[in-house]
């Protein structure tokens, strides 16, 4: 706003009324010059690269101990550790950095699903621009990890950190009061168990949230889905894979569950954990749970993982949701060289043997079973090899920049046909198709 | 008294001397005339420089308008027409956003869960309101305990009361269905059940906000003359028909300000949906602010959004302006 405006024309420069209405003046000055002052110190400033690290207490633990030891290693080039700022989702917070340009140099915890969105805004490095890049990923992580990590145009811009997959955590006492000595393995293993279950015990043979969200799929539909087609994905560039018989085959799975009250129309809400209480045989999870059933189980209650159900037919290995989460570097690095060593640092086999005794979480690295280094952690942690030979039959999300939205529109044919049997599997999995294909036009 | 406050009355000004009753201005009184007349020399530059000031006095206003209001207006306003992810630069789509609308079954079926909460919200509202009003209005113990009590809730957080209710609501767990256990009544899927959720929501909304019309019935209730009562007692009416000829017609007014105020409130569901039920089961819940919120804040299609915040607007403008025709006919 001009002066003129604000105090006229005719005012002398030094009557009492011109100095008065010089306050407008200096109001704006004032405020602008507090709104400039509000700017942070940036980390351009230190000359130091900024790494984001999930705000877990056992993933920051970690973080702090490897920044430590590289700085320790590279005082030229420190790196700062900050925990990803809080907000409603991890998702939010980076999507909003992007959109500010306050992103991190490097970030540990980023969903293989919205990548391809971030690439689509050019808010990350490619990674395979760096010499030993695809020599580094291959020998770390199967081949068939690091070409699900491959963006749709052919470039590398994350490095798979780890993984929880999701497996059947089940009651080891109640599938055997319903004559089974081992955890059922097909469909009509699980579903002869239920009957049982619900016959004698009034229990439920599992129990999953049946809100429409679209996460809540990586705990039902989706793993299941991996184990019945043998790890196909949902999408390939344009294209929809999972209007198929392996689908339908869970659905039909899945509608038969909930038809027959096998598991409980329930929100997982609620304070009650109806596993732990023995009220469900059941539940399909990730490693995390470990530290929580110890921690409440009751007395005498025990517990174990299998791998998901798959069809009677299925043959081969038994796929599921492996959950992955990388490591990328964003495009707002300024060093972006020393970034990527720094990266190189963090997946190397000592830092991913600290991930996995501190944090619990599994990196993303092949063969640990046999590797010396590994060997007695996973004598000390039996229950954590089941999850590491699951490891090696993981599937992450397709590279789509729209995968919230194809996972919504499963979602919400899953409600209709699975929980409400509202229409058939065949007509639930064609009109997903339908609404997938009409997304990603 | 000051002109520039005085300087006011200047637009009133033609209209005054129209009338043929004799102003103020043509007062022949000299006392008056120097009032609202004074001699204009020396001090015109002050004034001038004194009507300025006014702007840094409205200025945080302003500012506050324009950051808040008129910026995100005006960009609502661009978004209607492009298609935008928030982190990849806009793109100009014309007029595609408003054809996804019309063909956009979900927003349809957000706009009609809106409505039918709007039908079962507003008259369980009045029907409750009223009559914990008249109870409330009458000389009973604890009146002042009781009075402070139903207004509680509407001074509590939302997202509390929400999520308090889904607790309650529990089909296993709540204390809803352990009560009607008691009485031989099946476990009911109270936000589970496509027919049960949303009647579910309508009663908490209702819980939380009566309070507030229980006020609003209180002052109307206060406000009818106790002789039209009297006067009715006279004629030989009963408690039912004093209620319906005397106490329901003086609270029209009262009525209507509680159906409009329901109706903008209903038009704003959002907390309850989207912290009890995510819009489900089957889409019964989603309201058009959730669907909206949704497709800016979880999928980033702010150009859609805008889109549909367009229409969602002009949809409550309507409502609004034809519950206002009939206030006025009434």
């Amino acid at each position: 706003m001009s002066n003129k405006i604000l105090h006229g024309r005719a005012s002398t420069p030094f009557s009492p009324a011109h100095r008065f209405s010089n306050s407008p003046t200096l109001f704006w000055m004032f405020i602008i010059l507090s709104l400039a002052g509000c700017r942070s110190d940036t980390k351009d400033s230190r000359q130091e690269l900024l790494y984001w690290s999930a705000n877990n207490p056992y993933e920051q633990s970690v973080a702090r101990e490897i920044v430590a030891a590289w700085n320790a290693q590279h005082p030229d080039v420190p790196v700062h550790h900050q925990p990803i700022p809080e907000g409603q989702s991890s998702e939010e917070v980076i999507l909003a950095s992007i959109a500010g340009r306050t992103t991190p140099d490097i970030y540990s915890n980023a969903w293989p699903g919205d990548v391809e969105f971030y690439v689509r805004a050019q808010a990350l490095l490619a990674l395979d621009q760096f010499a030993g890049c695809d020599s580094l990923m291959n020998s770390r992580s199967a081949a068939e990890v690091v070409a699900q990590a491959r963006s749709r145009d052919g470039k590398l811009y994350q490095v798979p950190w780890k993984t929880n997959p999701i497996m059947m955590m089940y009651n080891v006492k109640l599938f055997r009061q319903a004559g089974l000595a081992r955890a059922p393995a097909t469909y009509s293993e699980y579903l002869a168990a239920a009957a049982k279950l619900s016959n004698g015990s009034s229990s439920w043979v599992g129990i999953s949230d049946i809100r429409m969200l679209w996460w809540q799929r990586f705990f039902d539909f989706y793993p299941l889905y991996l184990a019945a087609s043998g790890g196909k994905g949902l999408v390939d560039g344009d294209s929809v894979l999972f209007e198929n018989a392996s689908a339908i085959a869970v659905m039909n799975f899945l509608q038969t569950i909930y038809r027959e009250g096998y598991f409980p129309k329930q929100k997982m809400t609620t304070t009650a954990d109806f596993f732990l209480l023995g009220k469900a045989a059941s539940r399909f999870t990730g490693p995390w749970e470990i530290t929580h059933a110890d921690k409440f189980k009751p007395e005498g209650f025990e517990y174990d993982f299998a791998p998901m159900p798959a069809p009677d037919d299925h043959k081969g290995p038994v796929y599921t949701y492996g959950d992955l989460k990388n490591i990328v570097i964003f495009s707002t690095c300024q060093r972006p060289h020393a970034a990527w060593e720094f990266v190189k640092f963090m997946v190397s086999r000592s830092n991913d043997l600290r991930l996995l005794e501190i944090a619990s979480q599994l990196p993303m690295r092949k063969g640990m079973l046999h590797d010396s280094l590994f060997v007695d952690y996973f004598a000390q942690n039996p229950r954590m090899v089941a999850f590491a030979r699951q490891a090696e039959y993981v599937r992450g999300i397709d590279q789509s920049p729209v995968m919230k939205e194809i996972f919504d529109a499963i979602s919400q044919e899953y409600e209709a046909a699975v929980v409400y049997g509202a229409k058939s599997p065949e007509h639930a999995v064609r009109d997903a198709a339908a609404r997938v294909r009409l997304i990603m036009e | 008294m000051d002109r520039w406050i005085l300087g006011s009355l200047d637009c009133w000004a033609p209209a005054l001397q129209r009338s043929s009753t004799p102003t103020i201005q043509q007062s022949n009184n000299p006392a008056i005339h120097r009032a609202i007349n004074p001699p204009i020399h020396k001090s015109n530059t002050l004034m001038r420089s004194r009507d300025h000031i006014g702007y840094l006095f409205v200025s945080p206003y302003l500012l506050h308008f324009a950051v808040f209001i008129g910026f995100p207006l005006v960009f609502t306003l661009i978004l209607l027409f492009h298609r935008w992810d928030i982190v990849s630069p806009m793109v100009w789509v014309g007029l595609d956003n408003f054809a996804k609308l019309f063909r956009d079954n979900l927003f349809w079926q957000a706009m009609l869960n809106t409505g039918i909460f709007l039908l079962l919200h507003i008259p369980l509202q009045i029907a409750v309101a009223l009559f914990l009003a008249i109870q409330l209005n009458e000389r009973i113990k604890l009146r002042g305990f009781f009075r402070a009590a139903f207004f509680l809730p509407v001074v509590v957080s939302g997202v509390v009361v929400a999520i308090l209710w889904d607790q309650l609501y529990a089909k296993d767990t709540g204390v809803l269905n352990a009560l009607l256990a008691q009485i031989g009544v099946a476990k009911i899927g109270w936000l589970t059940e496509p027919h049960f959720a949303m009647p579910a929501i309508a009663l908490m909304a209702t819980w939380k906000n009566v309070g507030l019309y229980i006020v609003l019935f209180l002052v109307g209730l206060q406000s009818v003359p106790a002789q039209m009562y009297e006067a009715a007692e006279i004629e030989g009416a009963n408690a039912g028909q004093k209620f319906w000829k005397v106490t329901l017609p003086m609270l029209n007014p009262t009525i209507f300000m509680v159906v409009i105020l329901s109706t903008i409130g209903g038009f704003s569901l959002f907390i309850e949906p989207y912290i009890m039920t995510g819009g489900g089961p089957m889409n019964r819940t989603l309201s058009a602010m959730l669907y909206i919120y949704k497709q800016g804040f979880f999928f980033y299609h702010m150009g859609y959004a805008a889109t549909l915040g367009f229409a969602f607007a002009m949809i409550v403008l309507l409502v609004v302006v034809l519950q206002r025709r009939l206030v006025e006919r009434e």
